[in-house]
């Protein structure tokens, strides 16, 4: 027996062992790969926020043996435009190029489908519905590096204003609380609101800012902006009331008027300055409004979760910026690598450090508990909500028309927000240009 | 060298660089648009570039109530920009004018808002004009009318005046400018003359030193005319067409078709709807100088 | 009495006018030394409660929080584009100028109007076969590339402005000159072009404020720090969801300082080079 048990100890170290190596293999995946003399032709996308991870690079470049020459970067829309133009000139030179999810699904090709190239074990390490949100077709055409989300960002002292409180309670019957829902967001701003010093929110109002917001609320209402065969259905009455939304609390005034021409960079200003109670905003907003050189509301910020529509759904429009390798790449495994280096437990921290959601599961709770120890309980305490919300996140539909459908529905919105339409008189016509756009496409029949 | 010097006569040799330059960066390019704009040419798809389309893409423009919105708002805009920087540039340069010390400084500073480049431009008078934060209405609500916010990029009519204003910002010195050099060189003889005659400085201004400015007129509208498309980095960024396309112009509506729809083989085709327009605006313009230059050489 | 009074009232107009044209512009250059928090703050904070340096030494790479921004790689390629393409543009363009105003030959009128009519057709409907043309014969992200559409942008003006000026001089002078036994060739650099000097001073600043501000061909023909220039590197400020505008600001002032400087140097020749070049042809 003693013999039994003895052997079955020792089989069972064995395993325990060749675990230990295997996990430890996986963790020093430190082997990226031999590529002496090799020449990696990337395009990375631009501006300070994001070529922060590439003072790693070197890192790779000593490991491996190759050379990374950047023969691009520059901001995110721009890059797409290149891309399009690289397409079109059918000059796909370069082998490793930053990607993003609302991007993708245009490229066609373009890319290679990396589930070929990286093991499972490393796909198995990000979250599910990051990694699933990359896929087009089935193809996983890229590895995101930091996600984005929207959730609520809010003014503590006006939330525990006593006045404010009693009065809220006067009007309303509840406690004043960050809302959890769409109605009582809206509740909230019109009672925030006493322009022109404090408005209760402001939206994006133009571009893909508006459509995206549109589609938020509209998913959370329990609608969609298609239905299985592709035709625009954003016009149903999830679609209306998610419309009359926007009107509602523009003709309140509890938006300032201006926010149909506002992008993100607007908001971020206007809730820095104070002049907002309430902003549903990204993530990489949060060290922004902390930091005491840039923001007058630093130290006073509150998060809450993203409301929940009619249907108590939250929509969690997100996207993730990316890498890809590209199809015409002489050496996939060089860039594979590279890619694969990049979005590692390494590089996910060192996003998550600079306030960047990571796509990585592990690098959520260490990056918390970082934050934690380093005493800026206000950035752990971003990461834990913003955690919780990234099981509701979804991309917009990953057509290569989105895009397009995007420029026909915006313009539609502003018009009935502003007052010109009716919120089913726009949403109809948007549909009616929609549909047009996915015949011509040959998406729909 | 001596070869060629047998074979072409002089002026075609010294015309030879610009027009090979021109050729290869204006000429070619726009043939290839040209076929484009009879294609359903897609971006992303190399392949749609041999998929003849016919006159589709300008049908298409034709019954396009946008595009034609778009198309009359840039001309009225043009229209307006240009007068209005005339009339700026032309009070601009006759004060200075008047100035007797510190000309080349104050010049300078006059040309102050030609250095900036028009992404910059659209950026500040953005966050000049935005509602909330803005300087036009912080300025307002600190001259005591506390309450007041006037949503400058929203509203159909200050959209676009803000628009305007920017433009105007950026490039009435160019006229001022020009004008000014016609001031300074115009003889002063007749207008003591005049004086001596009787003539108060209405008369004067009216019958003698602006028939002089007129050929600088059309200089400066014609060398204005012929680069406006640079105000699209601009518009783009203050609003890009919006809200609800109160200030779409055709060079935003075209980027946007050509670059987010990747649908080129149409933004060519509304691109040569726009070359037409500043065509007939050149063409204007260079018929009144040629004209004004005949008058100015029967006099000189 | 009456014509100091007259003075100081022009000066006051002339400064309340300046004054409007100055302070978007000297709003950006302010902003360029301030924290985001005064940026836009409300109530507004008009003169800067502390002037600072960080907005600088952030783009310069030496601060901590933020990558920098290779500022003097594309401070250099803006100055080897700028100045090279406006010298060839003075050239050409002294070519060409010379050919229309001392030459007859058919077509001649035809040819001058297609000249200022390339000028027209606007950027967007020549990005992408440019674009193309380029990709193909290895001519994206240099220097050349971009130097070859800004010629292209500046040569109609500057045959324009200077031709003018040269049928302002007297042929006269160069035949007297060719009489006394110059060649063609002599009497141009001796006698014509001394005279054509302010006309050629003036149509090179503006080819160079041109080709220094350009924004929408560069950002399509340039690519990497090999060939961005100073304009183009304006968008590195702009992430996806952010604008760091105060480091946008403090780049605009980088760029606006030389051409201020250049512009007040050859003002004395811009006046002059105006008045002749264009008018009295």
């Amino acid at each position: 027996m003693n013999f039994v048990r003895g052997i079955q100890a020792a089989l069972f170290s064995c395993a325990a062992l060749g675990a230990l190596t295997a996990v430890a293999s996986a963790e020093d995946a430190a082997n990226w790969g031999s590529f002496p003399g090799y020449t990696l032709k990337v395009k990375l996308v631009g501006g300070t926020q994001y070529e922060k991870l590439y003072t790693r690079i070197p890192e790779w470049e000593k490991a491996t043996g190759a050379k990374v020459e950047i023969v691009s970067s520059k901001n995110h829309f721009e890059l797409d435009r290149e891309i399009k133009q690289d397409i079109a000139s059918g000059t796909i030179t370069w082998c490793v190029g930053s990607n993003h999810t609302s991007f993708a699904p245009q490229y066609g090709d373009l890319y290679v489908d990396l589930k070929t190239l990286i093991p499972q074990a490393t796909l198995d390490e990000f979250v599910p519905g990051t990694l699933a949100a990359s896929m087009v077709d089935g193809r996983l055409v890229q590895l995101p590096r930091v996600t984005d989300v929207s959730n609520l960002y809010y003014l503590k002292d006006l939330y525990e204003n006593a006045d404010n409180k009693a009065k809220y309670k006067e009007k309303f019957g509840t406690e004043l609380a960050p809302p959890t829902t769409y109605d009582e967001l809206k509740q909230q701003v019109i009672f925030f609101a006493s322009p022109p010093n404090l408005y209760g929110t402001a939206f994006a109002g133009k571009d893909e800012g508006m459509t995206g917001r549109f589609m938020e609320i509209v998913r959370a209402n329990g609608g969609d902006m298609f239905d299985e065969n592709w035709n625009p259905i954003f016009n149903s009455q999830a679609g209306i009331d998610a419309l009359q939304w926007f009107i509602d609390i523009y003709n309140a005034k509890a938006v300032p008027a201006g926010t149909v021409n506002y992008t993100w960079d607007d908001i971020g200003q206007a809730f820095a300055a104070g002049t907002l109670a309430v902003d549903l905003d990204w993530p990489g907003f949060a060290a922004f409004y902390n930091d005491p050189a840039k923001s007058k509301v630093a130290g006073k910020v509150g998060f809450a979760l993203s409301p929940l529509g009619t249907a108590g759904k939250r929509g969690g429009w997100s996207g993730s910026h990316s890498f890809s390798v590209t199809e015409a790449c002489d050496n996939k495994e060089a860039a594979a690598s590279l890619v694969n280096f990049l979005t590692d437990y390494d590089s996910a921290m060192m996003e998550a450090r600079a306030g960047n959601l990571p796509t990585r599961t592990k690098a959520f709770t260490d990056v918390v508990e970082e934050f934690k120890k380093s005493d800026t309980p206000y950035m752990a305490e971003m990461f834990a909500v913003w955690g919780q919300s990234l099981a509701d996140a979804r991309t917009p539909p990953l057509v290569p028309q989105w895009i397009e459908v995007s420029n026909v529905i915006w313009p539609e919105l502003q018009a009935a927000i502003v007052g010109q339409k009716t919120a089913k008189e726009a949403l109809d016509t948007a549909a009616k240009k929609a549909t047009q756009i996915m015949e011509d496409a040959g998406v729909l029949q | 060298m001596r070869f060629f010097r047998s074979r072409l006569s002089p002026p075609i040799l010294l015309l030879m660089p610009a027009f090979v330059i021109i050729a290869l960066v204006v000429a070619v390019p726009l043939l290839f648009s040209l076929y484009t704009s009879f294609t359903g040419y897609r971006l992303v798809k190399p392949d749609s570039l041999w998929q003849w389309v016919g006159l589709r893409n300008y049908q298409r423009l034709l019954s396009d109530v946008d595009f034609w919105w778009a198309f009359g708002r840039t001309l009225v805009f043009l229209t307006v920009a240009l007068n209005l920087e005339l009339v700026l540039g032309l009070c601009i340069a006759l004060l200075i004018d008047k100035l007797t010390a510190g000309q080349r400084v104050i010049r300078t500073i006059m040309m102050f808002p030609m250095m900036f480049s028009p992404i910059l431009v659209g950026f500040q008078f953005k966050y000049i004009f935005n509602d909330n934060v803005g300087l036009v209405n912080n300025a307002i609500q600190s001259l005591g009318w506390s309450d007041v916010t006037i949503p400058w990029l929203v509203n159909p009519v200050t959209a676009n005046l803000a628009i305007l204003m920017a433009e105007v910002w950026m490039s009435t010195p160019i006229f001022a400018i020009l004008l000014l050099a016609g001031l300074m060189a115009m003889p002063r003889d007749p207008i003591e003359a005049a004086k001596v005659d009787g003539c108060n400085p209405w008369q004067v201004f009216r019958h003698i030193t602006l028939p002089y400015l007129m050929p600088f007129v059309y200089i400066a509208m014609a060398i204005r005319s012929l680069d406006v498309a640079r105000a699209y980095d601009m518009v783009k960024i203050m609003t890009n067409g919006g809200p609800a396309g109160r200030t779409e112009l055709l060079w935003t509506l075209i980027a946007r078709t050509g670059y987010q729809d990747a649908r080129m083989g149409m933004a060519n085709a509304m691109s040569y709807a726009s070359i037409l327009l500043s065509v007939y605006f050149t063409v204007y313009f260079f018929r009144k100088l040629a004209a004004a230059r005949r008058t100015m050489g029967g006099v000189a | 009495m009456e014509r100091s009074w007259q003075r100081w009232l022009i000066r006051f107009a002339v400064f309340i006018v300046m004054a409007i044209i100055c302070i978007p512009g000297l709003w950006i250059v302010m902003t360029a030394f301030r924290d985001n928090v005064e940026v836009m703050a409300r109530p507004p904070v008009w003169i800067p409660e502390r002037w600072t340096l960080d907005n600088f030494r952030a783009i310069l790479g030496m601060s901590e929080s933020q990558q920098g921004i290779p500022v003097a790689r594309y401070f250099l390629n803006s100055v080897i584009i700028s100045v090279t393409s406006t010298v060839l543009a003075v050239l050409i363009g002294m070519m060409g100028g010379y050919a229309f105003a001392r030459y007859r030959f058919k077509g001649k009128n035809v040819a001058f109007l297609w000249l200022m009519l390339s000028r027209t057709v606007p950027g967007i409907s020549l990005s992408l076969p440019v674009f193309m043309i380029w990709s193909r014969v290895g001519l994206i992200d240099t220097d050349f590339g971009v130097i070859l559409v800004y010629l292209a942008l500046n040569i109609p003006f500057t045959i324009w402005l200077i031709d003018g000026f040269f049928r302002q001089i007297p042929l006269s002078l160069s035949e007297a000159a060719q009489v006394d036994g110059c060649t063609r060739w002599q009497a141009f650099w001796k006698i014509e072009f001394p005279l054509a000097k302010s006309g050629i001073a003036s149509a090179g600043i503006f080819a160079f404020l041109t080709s220094w501000n350009e924004f929408a061909l560069a950002s399509q023909l340039t690519r990497t720090t090999a060939s961005k220039t100073l304009p183009v590197g304006l968008m590195d400020f702009t992430a996806q969801f952010t604008v760091d505008w105060t480091g946008m600001c403090a780049m605009a002032v980088i760029i606006i300082v030389p051409a201020l400087i250049l512009t007040f140097i050859v003002q004395k020749h811009l006046i002059a080079g105006l008045t002749f070049g264009g008018v009295k042809g």
